[in-house]
């Protein structure tokens, strides 16, 4: 099986099967981010197709290293992006309260533990977590994507993930 | 331990989750998008090679108008210039030979080396 850096490199020669190769490996992971990051599945797919098309016109640009990290940091921008269109709020505030969803008709309305619980951190823990826990970032990797300090993404991690452990095990009690 | 070794059990959570979603039809869409990005591109770039080209045509019936008064003038330079230019050079070559004969000197050996060398290149 070709590495995904091989694959970066035929794709940045113009190789779309190459490259549509990375969309499958990756397409999972980048989209549950997407969906945890922006709330909503059908927007967070939106976000994961916008990162795709991204990362194919500067896949030239990819220069080894974790290609999940890479996709990841895309991802991430087009996240904020998509957030400074809807006019939110655009900096993260440490000590925010929590930022509700904001809920559309066609989703479901039974949801998973997991998404509930995520849904209850607050906002930086919620991306710290999702980066982390979810993707599969290292906490240095967490911090160049979000270019928020190592200490402050760890602690948010550490933080996000007491609380979820906390919001899982009432869920399963109750 | 690794720091991810901590929140194993959750982050296998959300790999599940992750690993349910199907493939293809978003693969599918992505490369769609691909492919149209690809279109959109070489159209513009085709687009603005076709009108360049077609400024570049625009010029020429200017060019061969003023072709007979350039083509005078190129070979009247290049009938003037070599006789000029070899009296110049030999104005400085002994200039240089009476101030200083140990450029001769020098001018012979760089010449004999440039026909050392142009020797064994054909041969």
């Amino acid at each position: 099986m070709r590495s995904d850096p091989d694959l970066a490199h035929a794709a940045a020669r113009g190789s779309e099967s190459a490259f549509a190769e990375l969309v499958r490996r990756h397409q999972g992971k980048v989209r549950g981010m997407a969906r945890r990051l922006a709330g909503s599945e059908a927007t967070g797919d939106d976000i994961a197709q916008v990162t795709f098309l991204t990362a194919w016109q500067k896949i030239s640009s990819y220069a080894g290293g974790t290609f999940s990290a890479w996709i990841c940091t895309i991802c991430f921008r087009e996240f904020l992006q998509w957030r400074r269109r809807q006019k939110m709020e655009i900096e993260f505030d440490e000590t925010a309260e929590i930022i509700p969803f904001d809920r559309s008709a066609d989703q479901h309305e039974m949801r998973m533990d997991l998404t509930r619980a995520l849904e209850s951190l607050s906002e930086a823990q919620r991306v710290c977590v999702v980066l982390c826990v979810s993707t599969g970032l290292t906490h240095q990797e967490a911090a160049d994507v979000t270019g928020w300090p190592l200490g402050t993404v760890k602690s948010h991690v550490q933080r996000g993930v007491a609380l979820l452990r906390t919001r899982l095990e009432n869920a399963n009690v109750a | 331990m690794r720091e991810q070794d901590a929140y194993k059990d959750l982050s296998d959570l959300f790999r599940v989750e992750d690993s349910a979603l199907p493939a293809e039809p978003f693969t599918r869409q992505v490369m769609q998008g691909v492919s149209r990005q690809k279109m959109m591109r070489r159209a513009i770039v085709g687009s603005l090679g076709l009108a360049g080209a077609a400024i570049a045509a625009m010029q020429l019936p200017q060019l061969f108008a003023e072709w007979a008064g350039v083509d005078k003038t190129v070979t009247e330079v290049l009938a003037t210039a070599p006789s000029e230019l070899s009296t110049a050079a030999v104005n400085q070559l002994s200039t240089a030979a009476a101030n200083n004969p140990m450029w001769l000197a020098i001018a012979a050996g760089a010449a004999l080396c440039v026909f050392a060398v142009s020797a064994f290149e054909r041969a």
